[in-house]
Parts: C-alpha cells; structure tokens; sequence
C-alpha cells in the first residue's frame, strides 16, 4: 500500500493543467539557454540510499524521479528549474528576513503592560531568565540556520546559473546538506500559535506583522530546500571547478 | 547471487553522503565533495544506541520536572509537559493539547520505539523486513523535529508574560532536558544507517552472517 502511495506521489500526473505547459514551455526555454552539463567519461552509476543497490544512472525527464529496483525509494530525481527555483526563494527568505526583525510576531496587552515578542526576543529572554544553553539552541535552531542556510544556498547557486563557481562553493555545499535538518522555523510557528492560545485568557494578544512574515519565509525556505536538485547541483558544480 | 540485485559495496563501490556520487571505496574520500567515504555509517547501531539511551534517561527528568514556572500574584505554579495538556484539554481546547500531546509525548517514544526496533533488526536480533523498515526510518527522521515545539512555547512565554508583579514565567530544569531528548534523538536517526537492514536482509537470502565488516 505504501510503495503505491509513494509512487503516485513521485510522479504525480500534472500533465493536464494549463499551469502545466505554461511551465513546461518556461522550462523548455530555459533548459536550452543553460543544459545540465553531462559529465565526461563512461556510465554514472546511483546506489540507492536506503538498500545500496547500484544502478546506471540515465539521465531523466524534468519532473520525473528515478526509483530504486529493489526497494522502490527515490533514487535521483531531476527537478524542474532547480537553480532558479533555489536562487529566488532563498533570495526571497533573505529579503523578508528583515522584515520580520523589524515588525513584533506577538502583540501583548494584559495588566496595563504591552509586551511585544519578536525573533530574537524568545533567545534573549531565555538567556537573561539564567537558562543560557536554551537559548543558544532557540537562536540556533530558528534565526542561525534559516539565515546561513538562505545565504549559503544564495551562495551556491546564483552564481553557478551562469556557470561560475563561488569560491569554497563545495566546501558551503557540503555543511548546507548537514544543516538541513535542523532548520526548524515551521515548528517555531507552531510554537508561536501554541502560545497564543496559552495566553488567551490571561491577556488580549494578537498576530503582529512579523509573523505573517515569518510564515512567508517559512514557505520560501521549504521551496527552495525541496528545489535543490542534488544531483544537478554537484554535476554542476563538478564541471564549473574545471 | 544471481536473483538479487548488485549492492554497491559488492564491487568496493561507495554511494558518497553528501553528493551522492559512487566512486571507489579505496579512494577513501569523495573525488567530488571530499566527504569521507564509507561503507556504511559508521559504528551505526553503537552510535544510534548511545544516543538513544542518553535520550531515554534523560526523558524521565524531562517528564517529571516542571517545564516552567508561573509566578501570578505571587502564586508559584509548575508546569510540566502533561500538566500543559491536561490545563489545555479541560479548557477544552482540544486540538490544541491533542498537537502538544503528539509532539510532546507521542512522537519521541515512538521514535525511541522505532529506533529501537530498528536497531534489533540491523544487528540481527529480529527478522528484519527492510521495506516497512526503511519507511519508518524515513517517518522517524521526518517527524523528530516537531517535538521542538515545546521548547520554543516556553522560550516565547519566558519572553511575553514579564508582567512585573501580576505575572512572570521563568524556564524550568525539564526544558533543558526535554530540549536534550529531542536533540539527542535527532543525532541518534541521524546515525543509523538504514543500509544495514538489507545487509540483514541479504544475509539471511543467502545463509550466511554478513561480513564483520560491514555489521560494525
């Protein structure tokens, strides 16, 4: 039941939209303006991540995913305007991450005192309330890595749209992949609603502006880290070194 | 031999980590990202064990010791994590302590379940069937960080409810454990090599014990 989920949500038939063939049309465009280089040398092989099993890896249609024979995992993917797609949402994250230091994610009035939560507000008082070790983490976790990861993924990819690699372009790469997982701003926008209704009966508290914000570099960020195309990304990077 | 698929490591190949490119085992590191090379993950089940069980000691301190505490008119109340749920399902917000009970509770024994069951089944201990196996690797990885959620509410409540004399929250000892828990879990997911599975897996089709090599 599960590898035909699975399946269906690898290669999902969006053929019909007319949103569809507007962006095959762009793709198509774009695609002959910057190929994905083909690297020198015989076959390129793929072993699956979670069996090992070796494949010969053939090149794939814009959209589609190569699953594994043996257990039917992704193997490789080739995903639409990745470059771009990474280039613009990370830039995006980047540009609206001043906007929500600049603007309160919470708004609170009770006992004739307005207090006002932004991002960095939540690390600060959990350092200055003798619990420094929380703190660090909250400000690792949902102001450090969302901004090295946007910044590093801007690094890495804009220029390698034109075909140039960044200097220390491999060595960003690498420690990006490592980072992934601990980007947590999706959970510190649960956070965030599971206080509000915390502090529903003790005080009149609103949404200020910095959290819609936060909410749009939180859909920015998850586009441009489901954009990265990985295989294309280091073939890329491999032919832009030589 | 000849019904089962060729694994990589069976012709000294390596599938690299980080970039993904399968180059020669002996090369030691990858011609491409200069990752390390390996086989597997390794020390795998030792690494994903010790973490694991630092998780699980440190999740009893984390249940039992008051998240934060609440000092109202001068009024002290501790919160621990199944105290917030209760608070929440008889103010009949129920979705709301239903998403702290999944987060809080629900998923990080789950996980330390899962990642249990799946070590037992890496070294061999229960039938492995590696494909429900891969997949709730796949969940655990996926869901771990949802447990954060926790942490943050006390961080963000630390930071609003400074009300002077009518109300202040001050962090407790069992955040920072509860923080640990979800942290050490996370680094246990990270550490397992869901490859070991089919090496058990393969192992079995064949007769044989896989290779110390590989089982380490």
């Amino acid at each position: 039941m599960w590898n035909a989920v699975w399946k269906a949500l690898a290669n999902y038939p969006s053929e019909w939209s007319l949103v569809h063939k507007m962006k095959k049309t762009f793709f198509r465009l774009r695609r002959e303006l910057s190929p994905w280089p083909r690297l020198p040398g015989g076959a390129h092989f793929a072993a699956c991540h979670f069996c090992d099993t070796l494949h010969e890896a053939e090149p794939l249609a814009e959209g589609k995913a190569a699953l594994c024979r043996c257990c039917g995992e992704v193997l490789y993917q080739n995903r639409p305007a990745s470059l771009a797609r990474v280039t613009a949402f990370s830039l995006t994250a980047l540009i609206l991450m001043v906007v929500v230091n600049l603007f309160p994610f919470l708004v609170m009035d009770g006992a004739g005192i307005r207090t006002t939560l932004n991002l960095v507000s939540g690390a600060k008082a959990l350092v200055a309330s003798g619990s420094p070790l929380l703190g660090i983490a909250l400000a690792l976790f949902t102001i450090v890595t969302p901004l090295v990861l946007a910044s590093g993924l801007l690094y890495v990819c804009a220029p390698l749209m034109i075909g140039k690699i960044a200097p220390g372009a491999t060595h960003v790469a690498k420690w990006l992949n490592r980072m992934e997982p601990w980007n947590m701003i999706e959970v510190f926008l649960l956070g965030v609603l599971v206080s509000l209704l915390k502090l529903d009966k003790v005080a009149d508290v609103n949404f200020g502006m910095g959290f819609w914000a936060f909410g749009v570099v939180m859909l920015c960020m998850a586009a441009a880290v489901s954009g990265i195309d990985r295989d294309e990304l280091w073939d890329r990077l491999e032919v832009a070194r030589k | 031999m000849s019904d089962r698929f060729p694994r990589a490591v069976e012709m000294g190949l390596a599938g690299c980590q980080t970039c993904g490119k399968v180059s020669p085992l002996v090369l030691g590191r990858c011609p491409r990202c200069d990752s390390k090379l390996f086989m597997r993950k390794p020390d795998s089940v030792r690494r994903t064990v010790a973490f694991m069980l630092a998780a699980a000691a440190l999740y009893i301190p984390a249940n039992v010791l008051p998240m934060m505490s609440m000092v109202e008119m001068g009024v002290v109340t501790e919160n621990t994590i199944i105290g917030g749920i209760i608070y929440f399902w008889q103010g009949e917000a129920y979705p709301i302590a239903l998403v702290i009970l999944t987060a809080s509770i629900i998923i990080p024994l789950l996980k330390m379940v899962a990642l249990t069951w799946l070590c037992l089944a890496a070294s061999g201990k229960i039938k492995p069937s590696p494909g429900t196996l891969s997949r709730i690797y796949w969940l655990t990885e996926l869901m771990g960080r949802w447990s954060m959620v926790d942490i943050f509410v006390v961080g963000i409540l630390v930071a609003l409810v400074q009300l002077g004399n009518y109300m202040t929250v001050s962090p407790g000892p069992g955040a920072l454990a509860f923080a640990g828990v979800v942290v050490l879990t996370m680094f246990a997911a990270i550490s397992f090599d869901p490859r070991l599975l089919w090496d058990r897996f393969d192992a079995l089709q064949i007769g044989s014990s896989p290779s110390k090599e590989i089982d380490s």
